[in-house]
């Protein structure tokens, strides 16, 4: 960890999240961190109750059910929910933001799109306010979430090949690269 | 005319993907009659107004929650006896031996395959 991670949670209590996992809390002293790949996290809170959580779900891509699998993100969705609402949220009152859902293998089945487009789906067929998202893309992100107030920090993470490709085709092209965002953080 | 055809049902939860789900796998048992609310107060309203034989209820709901709505059914001489399915989220023991207590006829965790959902709707009716 650099020092200006190091930094930016100093103070803090770290709450990680795995995949699957749902946290709620009404800390203010807390971040919620995890790492997403095709996965996408949720991250909702009220700002009146002073209360948020997130959940990190991935939707099973092999499932022949007649929903597709889609029953676990919305269980994933519920239970965050519910525990908003149970620690004092009110419903109408939740913002949410989405971010992950990357394509991380060269597959015919791209989960991490399927998994953005349901997480997109469910906020707005539930009527939740949804504040903003990043989602898609290829490269992982690292995120970090103050589930009082919403404030979000997301760093895309390096993706070698990504790099050595892009390397590649400066060289050949001799022009310089159009995107230096790599690694950055940013705030929103 | 067969217990599929006979059966009215009513759906009780607060997000409309959930009911969306429960009643797909409804209409893929072959259930025809159904009818959905989206919370415990406008479940007790409807029933008031129109008794069903099988009631599938979430938990989790703001205002009256599942367990409260089951409550209330059990201790109206006019709903007494009407079937009730739980369906949470969190089955964890507290919530499922209340349930019981209150005379909850079965429960299904989220999330559930139809096959599931349908075996759970048998135990308490029957063989669909």
């Amino acid at each position: 960890m650099s020092l200006a991670e190091a930094e930016a949670i100093k103070g803090f209590n770290v709450q990680p999240l795995l995949q699957g996992d749902v946290q709620v809390s009404n800390d203010p002293q807390l971040v919620m961190t995890t790492i997403l790949g095709s996965c996408v996290a949720a991250c909702m809170w009220d700002e009146v109750a002073g209360v948020g959580g997130m959940n990190h779900f991935l939707l099973p891509g092999t499932e022949t059910g007649s929903n597709g699998g889609m029953s676990h993100g919305v269980h994933a969705m519920e239970l965050l929910v519910n525990g908003l609402i149970q620690a004092g949220a009110r419903r109408e009152r939740l913002r949410v933001k989405l971010l992950g859902g990357a394509k991380m293998f060269n597959s015919r089945i791209d989960i991490g799109t399927k998994n953005a487009e349901f997480a997109t789906w469910f906020v707005k067929n539930e009527g939740f306010e949804l504040v903003d998202c990043c989602l898609g893309g290829q490269r992982g992100r690292n995120l970090r979430f103050w589930p009082v107030g919403g404030r979000i920090q997301r760093r895309f993470m390096k993706d070698t090949r990504l790099i050595e490709e892009e390397s590649a085709q400066r060289i050949a092209s001799k022009k310089p690269a159009a995107e230096t965002s790599i690694g950055d953080v940013q705030l929103f | 005319m067969s217990l599929k055809d006979k059966l009215h049902i009513l759906v009780v939860d607060d997000m409309s993907t959930s009911r969306g789900l429960i009643t797909q796998a409804l209409d893929e048992i072959g259930i025809v009659n159904y009818r959905t609310e989206n919370d415990g107060a406008n479940a007790w309203r409807s029933l008031g107004a129109k008794p069903v034989h099988l009631i599938l209820s979430d938990y989790n709901m703001p205002g009256m929650d599942g367990l409260q709505l089951l409550e209330g059914i059990r201790s109206n001489k006019a709903t007494a006896r009407t079937g009730f399915i739980l369906i949470t989220g969190r089955a964890d023991p507290e919530t499922i031996n209340k349930g019981v207590q209150l005379g909850m006829n079965n429960f299904i965790k989220k999330p559930f395959q139809t096959a599931q959902l349908k075996a759970c709707i048998e135990k308490v009716v029957g063989p669909l």
